[in-house]
């Protein structure tokens, strides 16, 4: 349904806003549905949909092609949770205060996540959360530390499974979140104000420890570094994994017995702690925000307001099984027979979320530091050398785009 | 004719021949398999044919319209590079003044341009004009390359004309502006026409302007829609390779059409100039 | 003393008449094009980060070429570039000679053999370019069917992903493209030597290929050269069939030149590091058409005497 935005004349006083989104599947189904209704119960707004690229860094590369035009539409932006600072920072978003935003009922970390020089630039719609997927079959609950996580797995390989845990080790976004959450375990972060602090103990430890779990006890395979999310999904589908650490959206399909070998017989739990550190969950998930640029903003916000209301996010929960963003939901009962994770377990994840830097540079930051922790995870290079590299890298990227420690702009 | 045994140029013609078409035959072939098919091991005859891709281009993917961007883009740019080209080359071939050569070398560095080296510039200067993803937009950076090409073309066909006939009106009392107009123009129709051809298909080809300064399809000219086409789950090469003929076929006809006229065009700015 | 004031008026009307036939043309050129090149020379003395308005459009003098200079992606995208023209030049034109001298001999189908030359020389290049992609797909592609059954390869060959692999359907796309254009450029040029030229040397005894050495050669290097000339230039500025054959990849070990400015521009919207990239890339091309044009003259004016 590719809709051309120009051209075609509303109905006399229609506001015409126009959202680009995925027509894909489920998430298609849902979206379409609620802008109808939205349509119905606001006759003198017309909702028109634009077909983007399903990929990320596609999309991210049209919207940027896009704003830094100064087109004014799209007038609705859906953003990955790395790309609000960008977008803010660069003045290609609305700030959102004026249309007086009920912050306090989402999630304190997903608000925070969208907020550059203290103002809210998107209201989060959706979160994903990288949570640790355990076998229920062979032990008798969630590790509670990471130490335990460890054991755990070496205990089933030693049973003869192939796998103790599997992660997403390709050089690519996904290696970086998957890091954080080791490097929350021991209670550390890669950026602080304009400092960039990743190669502190925690992170070394965090590093090392990623990397012993390869080359020393063993319990992560080595293909890992190859992987990306579904190689990750398959392998503790098949049964072939103690552990495995990933997003929300395999879990419906693991719980299929149909196409799945583990069908009840696995749970969810945020990654454990180590030493000093907490249960840390990456956070990812969508946002909308409001092009500056638009001409109707006052119209494109009562759709935002719309798909991000309570009714709605139950409705989405239940054909995608995304998360709401929501508190009260979890609550909720009818959220429960919505979300095939059970309720408790998603909230406790989701409060231990930690986003990722929240920089308009991150996605260059991300790259150097991606390139680093593979290298020292392929062992070209050791730990230490590796993460010294990457920060005094990031910093200087900080430095030059004015971001570093001291700048008006690194007070987050 | 005799039968002749066969040279060795006659083996390099059939070479150039078939390895010249064997492409085009097979993107054709290919246009017309089902999709299914497409992606099976490929055979040189082809078994099944269908219309889908053709149906699809046009039905869901609204193929007229990037038809239509560049037709308008391609056609406007051509009608103003020609006059304002042809007065322009009229003067170079046949005026006397100083700064000709000057004025010829510059005319050739710019058709020499890298087109990279400007699009920051004029990137920034649509912007602020709000020309992006217009057609004003993609004239005016057309007529970077377009002017210096219909130039260099129309000097090349203007001083092939005998000098004679415009002598004549001359010596009979027209001026020299009366004597383009009514002798030189009437006679120049073919390298008019052939100049104008090829400007249209620079203009038509063109990718990188058009790829920089529009943003959607509805003012994508063809090569920037058919090399953006995005697919679902798989590249949809049957709607590819349709596309690439639907904007190949038209170009074609007006190169066979005009076949001797262009060679002339293309050999003689380039040979003798 | 009359009639020289007469043909100097004329002159001088002459030549008003000429700067005011001249003048729209070049106004466009002056405004369309060399104005926004002195734009860019200026833009690439300065910092200019689109993403990052807060930094403002500082003056930085050489840092952007400073950079440049120090970038190993720039260093490599220039490298693939004279690869790709050296390469590809070098074919175009061995084969183009190759094909001007058959279609000098040849007498009949003259319409064909020029339809031959023409389409492929006239279509979009991002159209030739995913003819060829098509053509070398590793699933859907008749290349790895046609090595696979005459025995050349076992298995199919991913051209795409392969570092090394991936410049041979870039080259091959560009030969089939442009060789017949350069054919047609020889061809003039063979056609203008003088038939009697080759009937003395003939009676002198020389044999095809000493003919071909001392007559056809000699008498063809104006030719080569323009077709020298254009092609390196264009293939110096190669962008179409780079980005839609490969995108630059895998990674970025097809990348050109043009392709890393671009990229550099619009993509990560870094408007001052991008301009000293196309000044660079201007600089460089305006030195081989000037080195080339020199040789080209001084070639012509010898030819001539």
């Amino acid at each position: 349904m590719l809709a051309a935005s120009c051209g075609q004349a509303p109905p006399s006083g229609a506001t015409v806003v126009t959202f680009p989104g995925s027509m894909l599947g489920g998430e298609g189904a849902v979206l379409r549905a609620q802008l109808q209704r939205f349509m119905r119960e606001h006759p003198n707004i017309r909702v028109v949909q634009r077909d983007t690229p399903d990929a990320a860094d596609q999309r991210h590369q049209l919207y940027v092609q896009w704003l830094n035009a100064e087109a004014s539409e799209p007038d609705i932006l859906q953003l990955d949770a790395i790309w609000t600072p960008e977008f803010a920072a660069a003045g290609w978003i609305l700030p959102l205060e004026r249309f007086n935003p009920d912050t306090n009922a989402f999630f304190p970390v997903t608000i925070e996540a969208n907020r550059w020089q203290r103002r809210l630039f998107a209201i989060p719609w959706f979160a994903d959360v990288g949570m640790l997927y355990w076998r229920t079959d062979l032990m008798p609950r969630a590790p509670t530390s990471l130490g335990e996580l460890e054991q755990e797995a070496a205990r089933a390989k030693a049973r003869g499974l192939r796998f103790g845990l599997v992660w997403s080790g390709a050089r690519y976004e996904g290696l970086v979140t998957v890091f954080l959450e080791y490097l929350g375990a021991y209670g550390g972060q890669i950026l602080e104000g304009g400092k960039v602090v990743v190669s502190s103990p925690a992170g070394l430890q965090a590093l090392t420890t990623m990397q012993d779990e390869i080359y020393r006890s063993g319990i992560v395979p080595s293909s890992v570094l190859t992987w990306h999310e579904e190689e990750t999904r398959f392998a503790f589908q098949n049964g072939d994994a103690a552990f495995m650490r990933n997003w929300p959206y395999p879990y419906p399909i693991m719980g299929d017995g149909a196409v799945s070998r583990v069908a009840g017989r696995f749970a969810v739990a945020p990654m454990p702690a180590a030493s000093n550190g907490a249960p840390t969950a990456a956070l990812g998930g969508a946002q909308l925000a409001i092009n500056a640029r638009s001409e109707n903003p006052a119209a494109a916000w009562a759709v935002v307001d719309y798909l991000t209301r309570p009714e709605q996010m139950l409705e989405r929960a239940r054909v995608t099984g995304q998360f709401p963003t929501r508190r009260a939901l979890y609550d909720d009962p009818a959220l429960a027979k919505s979300l095939s994770v059970p309720v408790a377990q998603a909230r406790e994840i989701i409060e231990h979320a930690v986003p990722r830097p929240v920089t308009p540079v991150y996605t260059e930051l991300s790259e150097i530091l991606q390139v680093q922790l593979h290298r020292v995870l392929t062992r070209q290079i050791d730990p230490a050398r590796g993460l010294a590299r990457a920060a005094a890298e990031m910093q200087a990227l900080l430095n030059r785009a004015g971001l570093g420690p001291g700048t008006p702009l690194a007070q987050h | 004719m005799r039968g002749r045994k066969w040279t060795g140029a006659d083996v390099v013609i059939a070479v150039l021949l078939l390895g010249s078409a064997f492409p085009f035959y097979w993107a054709i072939v290919s246009s017309l398999t089902p999709e299914a098919r497409l992606f099976q091991k490929p055979s040189l005859l082809p078994t099944s044919l269908v219309l889908d891709h053709y149906r699809t281009l046009f039905a869901e993917r609204g193929f007229w319209v990037p038809i239509r961007n560049s037709l308008i883009v391609a056609g406007t740019t051509t009608v103003f590079c020609v006059v304002v080209g042809a007065f322009c080359a009229y003067a170079l071939a046949r005026l006397r003044f100083r700064g000709k050569a000057p004025l010829l070398a510059l005319i050739l560095t710019v058709s020499m341009f890298p087109q990279i080296a400007i699009i920051s510039p004029l990137y920034l200067v649509l912007r602020s004009l709000r020309l992006i993803n217009t057609y004003p937009g993609l004239i005016l950076p057309y007529l970077t390359f377009a002017t210096p090409l219909t130039v260099w073309l129309l000097v090349g066909f203007f001083r092939q004309l005998p000098v004679e006939l415009e002598e004549a009106a001359m010596v009979d009392g027209a001026g020299r502006l009366r004597t383009f107009w009514e002798i030189v123009i009437p006679v120049a129709l073919p390298g008019l026409a052939a100049t104008a051809i090829l400007t249209f298909l620079y203009c038509w080809n063109e990718f990188l302007f058009a790829l920089s300064f529009t943003l959607g399809p509805e003012r994508q000219t063809v090569p920037v829609a058919i090399a953006l086409f995005r697919g679902r789950y798989q590249v949809p090469w049957g709607q590819i390779l349709a596309a690439a003929i639907v904007a190949t076929a038209p170009v074609a006809a007006l190169v066979l059409l005009f076949q001797r006229r262009i060679v002339q065009g293309l050999t003689a700015g380039a040979v003798k100039g | 003393m009359h009639s020289t004031d007469l043909r100097r008026g004329l002159e001088r009307r002459e030549a008003r008449l000429a700067w005011w036939l001249v003048t729209p043309a070049v106004g466009t050129i002056l405004l369309v094009a060399l104005f926004p090149l002195a734009w860019t020379l200026w833009e690439s003395v300065h910092l200019h980060d689109l993403r990052m308005p807060w930094l403002g459009r500082p003056f930085v003098g050489a840092g952007n070429y400073a950079e440049a200079l120090g970038d190993p992606r720039f260093w490599s995208a220039l490298g693939h570039t004279g690869f790709f023209t050296g390469i590809s030049v070098t074919i175009e034109l061995g084969l183009g000679l190759v094909l001007a001298l058959a279609m000098n001999r040849a007498t009949r189908g003259r319409t064909l053999i020029r339809a031959a030359v023409l389409v492929p020389w006239a279509i979009p290049t991002v159209v030739s370019a995913l003819l060829w992609r098509f053509m070398f797909d590793d699933q859907a592609g008749i290349v790895n069917v046609v090595l696979g059954t005459i025995g050349l390869t076992h298995e199919a060959i991913v051209w795409f992903i392969r570092p090394d692999l991936a410049w041979v359907p870039v080259i091959v796309s560009d030969v089939w493209k442009t060789t017949p254009f350069v054919a047609l450029l020889l061809l003039a040029g063979l056609q203008n030597i003088d038939a009697g030229l080759y009937e003395a040397a003939r009676i002198d005894g020389a044999s095809t290929w000493q003919q071909f050495r001392h007559v056809t050669l000699p008498l063809l290097k104006p030719a080569l050269l323009v077709a020298l000339v254009f092609r390196t230039l264009d293939s110096f500025r190669v962008f179409d069939l780079i980005y839609v054959l490969t995108g630059g990849g895998p990674g970025t070990s097809t990348e050109p030149i043009a392709l890393y400015t671009f990229n550099s521009l619009l993509q990560n919207l870094r408007f001052g590091y991008g301009s000293a990239l196309s000044v660079i890339t201007f600089g460089v091309s305006f030195v081989l058409a000037a080195t080339y044009l020199r040789l080209l003259g001084r070639d012509l004016t010898e030819a001539k005497s």
